[in-house]
């Protein structure tokens, strides 16, 4: 890794613009050194285009400054942070969270799957237990860090403090969304998502898999859709898949859901009106690490999208990452930078880059 | 891709009813088992020799507890080579207590819909197995079901099972021409958003879509088990020359695994012909390929010139075994 | 009809031009839902029913309803105890078809056993994202539309809900600049 000697931003003055008091992403060293050594940095060729860039799960993936991929289930310095956010979304906008009536089965193994996932990645802390076999299995579940322990039936509400989906998802950083499978069609038929980026999870729910991509350009015309849901109505229980997807968000704003639009849509103007220092520190790659799991006894699939951002100063600090960024940004097709919503500063957050070096 | 196996040790065998033999199945350190969905079905390994001129893979319904599973339940009937059979039932009749088994991990292609409001459930003979799976869970989400089994007196399997789980829900019956017109009067009075499953001789699952089709119901409504090996084909071997060089690719191993066995390396990424990664060329010196990828277009097909490593393969034509020129 | 561009996936057709699909004549009970005055809509149920007619025994429950609540009424009441084989055929515009579709599946109705007969397409209905507020108006996708809740210019997004039948709205201008506001700069 090659540290340029610039230091992380901690203050930036006012402005008058809309940008003026967005979360910044710290001077905290512990925590910078933390996000930046888990960064799932998305750019494997120095173009970008949509594909069905889908890979079997838990392979750990080297980056310059550390690595990510070996877990399903992240838990990293954002946890109580990210959790209490959640929470503070639900109670302004109950929308995020959504489980149509014949989710209930999904809901019970999306829970059982993520105790399981969290068990396995950290031993220490999370502790899932079969108490009980049988036709209703009970089990123990203990997460450390929360400090909860709860014992539980399996398919029986009244032994949990909540709905399963919804208590579990208030111990994971990632957003979920469950699909139920009819007919070789994936629907997205349940979920808990609070950190969505410019989509709304509250009115796609209920959709078809192809119905909520609807709006994306070229993943259409080429296939993309269609394939990436024949490869998920096939997937059979117990595997794991993954992909990425990113964007760039202005500020350290993990809600950017279309709901709240009219609150983060003028920083894509007041952007371009920063100073190169404050441009940089709040202008934030966005990538979402998504797990695909079929889940055993509901066949659902269980969607995660976990998000990680880290602003332009810090993809500077390492070389690859800034060279890689700054050529995906300046060749990047003008369609899809309107789609992503970059178009107005992608130019910009490219010319940042490249001068950084 | 083929995920790992899983060994399996034989900790009970029981002779459900005359013909039929029930079969347990533990991990061999006695761990819990992977759960898998109602309606899968578990692949043997089934062992040439005895009669069996090559290795099998058999695929029997699951007919246990699916989630956390301390053990794997399948129902065989035996069915006799000298009829035609391949042999794999034979083998597992002959199975004892203690016997080592390698299977794949369940797969589902038969898993009940649960956004159904109701599932009316039709079998036949040794297809009421993965029914019997499909009851055991709508038991556990108090879900409503109705069953209806077509057996030969004192050979139906599972009948006490059923109705433990079931009681009046479950109707066994002995006489087909009973049978099919209790089926025709169930068809026509089951509550809109009800889904139906069948399983049993072609024959029969036939007969009930026919009958259903004939009251009315949509087909989006209907389900049928048929053991989809189709994706587990092993396919036949193939050659292949690549760079100047001859590799011999046998069944069950893929184009791209032979090509990485041979030191090439092959971008890849989700080794299922989904990705589009692993697409390799393919020259003027080779015989017609049997794609079964879903990423390649008609027209690249048509093209002929290239296909994906992963999973498509050689075919063999009337005069010249099956062979491929690919170019890295 | 133009061909729709490839990412309208949740748009139904039948929402950009007039469509009227062939009935199922495989079902045995089909209610007919003719919604609203049009004549046109008229036309389409008695051809409908003529087809009907002509198919094995089938039994046919038409209802001429003035409007999308009564139309959603009778069917709640022809659904209550329906059974597998029932069909439903509704005709009218384009919004009020999108309304009975979202009330069927809901009721456990699927996709192809729904039969839309649309009329016209002018009428859209456009949920607003920011305050939940439906505007129902006369507009074109990709169109502008006031929010009759928050008062917004909501863009009528080509994207519409199975269960609600709406068009996504989300606000047009809101990333435009708000007035300075007389901080420093």
């Amino acid at each position: 890794m090659t540290a340029t000697p610039t230091a992380p931003t901690a203050f930036l003055a006012p402005t008058g613009l809309t940008t003026d008091g967005l979360p910044l992403t710290t001077v905290d060293e512990e925590r910078r050194a933390a996000l930046v050594a888990g960064f799932p940095f998305p750019f494997p060729n120095p173009t970008y285009r949509y594909s069905t860039n889908v890979e079997p799960a838990r392979g750990a993936v080297l980056t310059p400054a550390g690595q990510w991929g070996e877990v399903v289930v992240d838990v990293d310095v954002e946890y109580r942070e990210e959790l209490a956010q959640r929470e503070q979304v639900l109670a302004r906008d109950p929308s995020r969270y959504a489980v149509l009536p014949h989710m209930r089965v999904a809901c019970w193994d999306a829970m059982l799957g993520l105790m399981r996932e969290l068990a396995a990645a950290y031993p220490d802390d999370m502790e899932l237990t079969l108490v009980e076999a049988g036709a209703r299995p009970r089990y123990r579940w203990r997460n450390g860090l929360l400090g909860l322990e709860q014992e539980f039936t399996y398919g029986v509400e009244d032994t949990l403090p909540g709905e399963p989906l919804g208590w579990i998802c208030s111990q994971v950083q990632e957003d979920v969304v469950l699909m139920d499978q009819r007919d070789g069609v994936l629907y997205g038929d349940a979920g808990v998502v609070t950190f969505a980026a410019d989509w709304s999870f509250g009115f796609d729910v209920g959709m078809s898999f192809l119905e909520i991509h609807g709006p994306v350009p070229r993943l259409h015309a080429e296939g993309v859709i269609t394939r990436a849901q024949q490869f998920l109505v096939r997937l059979q229980p117990g595997e794991v898949y993954r992909r990425t997807n990113w964007t760039l968000t202005i500020g350290r704003r993990l809600d950017v859901s279309t709901e709240l639009y009219d609150e983060w849509g003028p920083d894509r103007e007041s952007v371009q009106l920063l100073d190169d220092t404050a441009f940089g520190a709040l202008v934030h790659l966005r990538v979402e690490v998504q797990h695909l799991v079929r889940l055993p006894e509901s066949g659902a699939i269980m969607f995660l999208i976990r998000t990680y951002m880290l602003p332009l100063e810090e993809v500077a600090r390492v070389e690859d990452w800034r060279v890689r960024a700054a050529d995906v940004l300046a060749e990047l097709p003008q369609d899809m930078a309107d789609y992503k919503g970059i178009a107005k500063f992608r130019d910009r957050a490219a010319a940042w880059l490249r001068a950084a070096g | 891709m083929s995920p790992a196996r899983i060994s399996l040790v034989v900790t009970e065998v029981t002779e459900l009813v005359p013909g039929v033999r029930g079969l347990a199945l533990a991990a061999t350190d006695g761990a819990p088992l992977p759960s898998y969905p109602p309606g899968a079905h578990l692949v043997l390994d089934v062992p040439a020799g005895d009669g069996r001129p090559r290795a099998l893979a058999n695929a029997y319904s699951l007919t246990g507890e699916n989630v956390e599973p301390l053990e794997y339940r399948v129902s065989v009937l035996r069915c006799d080579p000298a009829t035609g059979a391949a042999g794999g039932s034979a083998w597992v009749h002959a199975l004892e207590v203690g016997d080592k088994v390698e299977a794949h991990p369940p797969r589902s292609l038969f898993a009940p819909v649960r956004h159904a409001s109701r599932h009316l459930l039709v079998g036949a003979g040794i297809g009421i197995t993965p029914l019997l799976s499909h009851l055991r869970s709508h038991a556990r989400w108090g879900a409503e079901a109705e069953l209806l089994y077509l057996c030969r007196e004192g050979l139906g399997a599972h009948v006490e099972d059923l109705a433990a789980l079931a009681g009046e829900s479950v109707t066994v019956l002995h006489d087909r021409a009973a049978f099919t017109a209790l089926l025709r009067e169930r068809l026509r009075d089951q509550p809109l958003g009800t889904h139906l499953y069948t399983c049993g001789p072609t024959g029969f699952m036939d007969l009930v879509h026919l009958e259903a089709a004939d009251a009315g119901w949509p087909a989006g409504r209907l389900h049928a088990e048929a053991f989809g090996t189709a994706d587990l084909d092993p396919g036949e071997p193939f050659t292949v020359s690549v760079d100047g060089e001859e590799l011999a690719v046998p069944a069950g191993v893929s184009l791209l695994e032979a090509l990485e066995e041979a030191g090439h390396e092959v971008a890849n990424l989700c080794r299922q012909g989904v990705c589009g990664e692993c697409r390799v060329g393919v020259g003027p010196g080779s015989g017609p390929v049997l794609h079964r990828d879903l990423y390649l277009t008609d027209e690249d097909k048509a093209a002929g010139d290239c296909l994906m490593a992963c999973v498509s393969r050689a075919e063999p034509t009337d005069d010249r075994p099956a062979h491929l020129e690919v170019i890295l | 009809m133009s061909p729709a561009p490839p990412a309208y996936t949740s748009v139904p057709v039948w929402t950009r031009e007039p469509v009227v699909e062939e009935p199922d004549t495989a079902g045995l009970v089909h209610t007919v839902l003719q919604v609203g005055p049009d004549p046109a809509a008229a036309a389409v149920v008695a051809d409908w029913c003529a087809v009907l007619a002509a198919a094995p025994p089938v039994r046919v429950l038409p209802h001429v309803c003035a409007d999308a609540e009564e139309a959603l009424r009778a069917l709640a009441a022809d659904l209550q105890d329906a059974r597998v084989g029932h069909r439903v055929l509704v005709a009218g515009s384009a919004r009020d078809c999108l309304a009975v579709r979202a009330a069927a599946l809901r009721a456990g109705l699927t996709e192809e056993e729904l039969t839309v007969g649309v009329t016209s397409v002018a009428v859209r209905d456009v949920w607003c994202v920011h305050c939940a507020a439906t505007a129902s108006a006369e507009v074109d996708l990709e169109g502008v539309v006031a929010c009759p809740g928050c008062s917004r210019s909501l863009l009528v997004y080509p994207h519409v809900s199975r269960r609600s039948g709406a068009h996504l709205g989300f606000q047009v201008d809101a990333e435009q600049l708000p007035e300075p506001s007389g901080a420093a700069r």
